[in-house]
């Protein structure tokens, strides 16, 4: 009953004509930026930062949270349009959201992913109220080795994804963990690979790989057939509803709904994020199809669960910093300051005694899905048009807003030299068949891995028995087995049954 | 004909030269006559991009400077792309950046060979402090208790933070350490953690965090962890935080500044250099600053240039011992 009061008393806060109006403000920029390839939610925060310093607290609260979830609706959009994640947590959305709009499928593709956000970010905000502080507790008890067994869990997801071809997919994983070597080694301080350039020290920042060889990597490869006279035919001239049917729903609603606990748990971890979010919701409905061979091919099912995924993530990663005060996240991080500032301390007692500011953020992450749902989907109307434009004016397009993405996350011109280098990589890895996913997961996950192998042998002083201290470690290692394992168990299974 | 001309040529050139020899002293005359470029070494959000567009803005709606300041980010190299960049400035009275404790540092770790003595120090503006914490349910109840357990075995407690070995986080705590009289403080394991090192702390996953005291507060009032000192000299007055006593207070006679302050461009020209110290002194003294600082928690601390510089030159050598011992120095 106390719980319907204050969701009561904080749609009351939250629905004032000014919240509204910065909410869907918010929800806008954030979609916007969330296109924008290299731009995200952290950007957008930060550069909302000097107008919140003005604003009631729950005001800036909303705007921001806004802000942040608008950015994972749109994130998706050039995945799907481009093949051009917008950060990371969008890659996933490529793998069957671009063959999609390839097909003539663009529209139901751009949908999917609206509806998907907007049921994943829903559910993620009722499991917010209700389960919001054991479960923020639950993910204290992660350290560095259930963190490093959460990495091995989520890198065992390439098995699956790469199951066609599995020496390719291997060389890929491998190039992936040796990028995400370069740069400083936290736990030494000793400088790796970085060639004596200071750019480098911080290591190479994974969106740069990610629009790199998706991105630049499609042109290169479109070059091929532009050389060859072709190019002239835009891949689609007229374009219907943005809408899904009946049998796309049909496809998507369970993964939907089974992927959105995967996000909201991941998100709420301090250590993971979003991109691991999608990249394991997706590997987790391929590996559960009845049909695997369609991933990867314009499944949309295989967009529908990490664009679900996503979004939970972002509403549970508010979770450790507005009830421990911890953030989890860059963004995360960048709104505790923020929030700070205004005078108010994320935490157990921000329930207590800001309890109105709690709420009506909580009541505006509702309304905040509504708004970005009701913004994304005539917005995709507009944005599906891009597919009219013939591919020898659209890729050049592409490469200048890789360029433009990539000067963004660090203002230098180094990030081109490695955009380009990881364009060439990633043509080459289409033309001679080597999945790539493998190696974006690699790089995401990579260098989190390694720090936490380490600092969790340097917390047992050297003991590796210390990977398996407690259930949620053997329940991931049990996992990361059973997902290596059930490509090749499942095929043994069907052609077993065969024979019979 | 052709005589004419080369004299001609003679004029023009004087013209020129006294135009420019005008021009430079009308320059230091009325400094500033064109905007400024104000220089965050970090990414938006943090802590050097904070203290420098609250400065802009403050020197700016009080009027102190008349000329805009737009706040540019150059990250990278933990701030040495941003150190590399003010080179290409020399002598350029227009370009500001802002600093703390990790110019020191990634000089003598090897991270750049560019060093404090690369820019012009203008003033220090605020000081922060470290913190340094343990798990609600912790053995250790002073700070003392710690050290006492490092004294027979310098792994006994694992230290954490956020920092990479050997920058801030460590080194506060090293710092510490070495003044209580902590041996073989090489051995003191400490754990970096880019994401929520306060979330391993609560989650008892480290037995010490090495922190901001900012970060401390909400925690803190939660009863969710226990602070056991604060590296300032004296106690500060604030919140929960009154009630933590400082380093000399437990016996360990040391002190940890994490400073911010204000840098020119190398060969910045003596009369501009006079100029911003003066505004910026200015700025200090006004309420609207009083008011940021208190907002964002920070210590008032300024020290005008000269000061600042042989503070640095200090400095620098106590660091440069803790990471002779350490292992980490690497001289240039």
């Amino acid at each position: 009953m106390e719980l319907i009061q204050n969701l009561f008393l904080g749609f009351s806060i939250a629905l004032t004509p000014l919240n509204i109006l910065w909410m869907v403000g918010g929800a806008v920029l954030g979609t916007v930026l969330g296109m924008l390839p290299g731009l995200g939610p952290t950007t957008g925060i930060a550069l909302l930062l000097p107008l919140t310093f003005t604003m009631r607290p729950e005001t800036a609260l909303i705007t921001m949270c806004a802000v942040y979830y608008g950015a994972m609706f749109g994130g998706s959009r050039s995945s799907i349009l481009l093949n051009v994640p917008g950060d990371g947590a969008a890659v996933a959305s490529c793998f069957d959201g671009y063959p999609m709009a390839q097909q003539g499928r663009a529209e139901a593709a751009l949908a999917i992913s609206a509806i998907a956000s907007f049921i994943g970010g829903l559910i993620a905000t009722v499991a917010f109220v209700v389960v919001a502080i054991p479960v923020a507790r639950f993910a204290l008890r992660f350290g560095p080795p259930e963190y490093f067994m959460l990495m091995v869990f989520a890198l065992s997801a390439t098995a699956a994804i790469s199951k066609e071809a599995l020496f390719k997919g291997f060389i890929s994983l491998l190039l992936g963990l040796m990028i995400s070597t370069v740069g400083i080694d936290y736990q030494t301080g000793v400088l790796r690979f970085t060639f004596g350039m200071m750019e480098l020290q911080t290591g190479i920042d994974f969106v740069v790989v990610i629009i790199g060889i998706y991105g630049l990597g499609e042109v290169f490869k479109n070059l091929e057939n532009i050389a060859s006279g072709g190019g002239l035919q835009p891949i689609q001239k007229k374009f219907s509803r943005i809408w899904i049917s009946m049998d796309d729903w049909r496809r998507s609603i369970v993964p939907i709904l089974r992927q959105t606990p995967v996000g909201f748990l991941v998100g709420v971890l301090p250590g993971a994020g979003a991109t691991i979010a999608a990249l394991m919701a997706y590997n987790n409905e391929k590996q559960l199809s009845k049909e695997p061979e369609r991933f990867g091919k314009g499944a949309i099912e295989g967009l529908a669960a990490p664009e679900a995924a996503n979004n939970a993530c972002s509403v549970g990663a508010l979770i450790p910093m507005m009830t421990l005060g911890v953030p989890g996240s860059g963004t995360t991080a960048v709104m505790l300051g923020a929030l700070m500032i205004l005078g108010l301390q994320p935490g157990p007692l921000l329930f207590q005694q800001h309890a109105d500011v709690a709420w009506a953020v909580i009541a505006s992450m509702f309304l905040g899905n509504v708004v970005c749902a009701i913004v994304n989907i005539p917005l995709a109307g507009l944005l599906v048009r891009v597919l009219a434009v013939p591919p020898r004016v659209l890729y050049p397009l592409i490469v200048a807003l890789a360029f433009v993405g990539v000067y963004t996350i660090n203002f230098s011109v180094v990030e081109f030299v490695l955009l380009v280098i990881f364009g060439l990589v990633g043509y080459a890895m289409k033309k001679y068949k080597v999945p790539t996913a493998p190696l974006i997961l690699a790089v995401v996950v990579g260098s989190a891995m390694e720090q936490n192998f380490r600092m969790a042998l340097m917390l047992s002083d050297g003991r590796f028995s210390v990977f398996f201290r407690n259930g949620i470690c053997w329940v991931l290692f049990a996992l990361a087995i059973f997902s290596i394992a059930w490509p090749f168990l499942s095929s043994w299974l069907k052609a077993r049954k065969a024979a019979i | 004909m052709k005589r004419k001309s080369s004299s001609l040529l003679a004029f023009g050139l004087l013209a020129a030269l006294f135009a420019l020899v005008f021009a430079a002293s009308a320059l230091a005359a009325d400094f500033p006559s064109r905007p400024f470029e104000f220089i965050a070494p970090g990414g938006a959000g943090g802590g050097w991009d904070t203290t420098i567009r609250m400065t802009a803005k403050v020197l700016g709606e009080t009027g102190i400077i008349g000329q805009p300041m737009p706040v540019f980010n150059k990250p990278g190299g933990g701030g040495g792309v941003g150190l590399a960049y003010m080179q290409k400035k020399k002598g350029d009275p227009y370009s500001v950046i802002v600093y703390s404790p990790p110019l020191i540092l990634i000089n003598l770790t090897g991270q750049t060979n560019l060093s404090f003595k690369d820019v012009t120090p203008l003033a220090m503006l605020i000081n922060d402090f470290g913190a340094f914490a343990v798990p609600k349910d912790s053995p250790y109840r002073t700070i003392e208790d710690v050290m006492e357990a490092l004294k027979k075995d310098p792994k006994s407690v694992k230290t954490g933070g956020n920092s990479a070995f050997g920058s801030m986080d460590h080194i506060q705590f090293l710092v510490a350490a070495k003044a209580a009289g902590v041996k073989d403080i090489k051995n003191i394991p400490y754990i970096s953690f880019q994401e929520g090192p306060m979330a391993a702390l609560m989650g008892g996953h480290i037995d010490l965090l090495s922190t901001g005291m900012a970060e401390t507060v909400g925690p803190l009032e939660a009863g969710e962890i226990r602070v056991l000192a604060l590296t300032s000299s004296t106690r500060v007055d604030a919140d929960v935080l009154r009630e933590v006593p400082t380093l000399k207070e437990s016996g360990i006679d040391a002190t940890f500044i994490n400073w911010r302050g204000l840098f020119g461009a190398p060969g910045m020209p003596e009369q501009e250099k006079a100029y911003m110290v003066e505004a910026l002194k200015k700025m200090t003294e006004t309420p609207e600053w009083n008011d940021v600082c208190a907002k964002n928690g920070w210590v008032k601390a300024f020290m005008p240039a000269d000061e600042f510089a042989a503070f640095l030159e200090e400095t620098n050598g106590t660091y440069k011992e803790l990471l002779t011992e350490i292992g980490l120095f690497k001289a240039q």
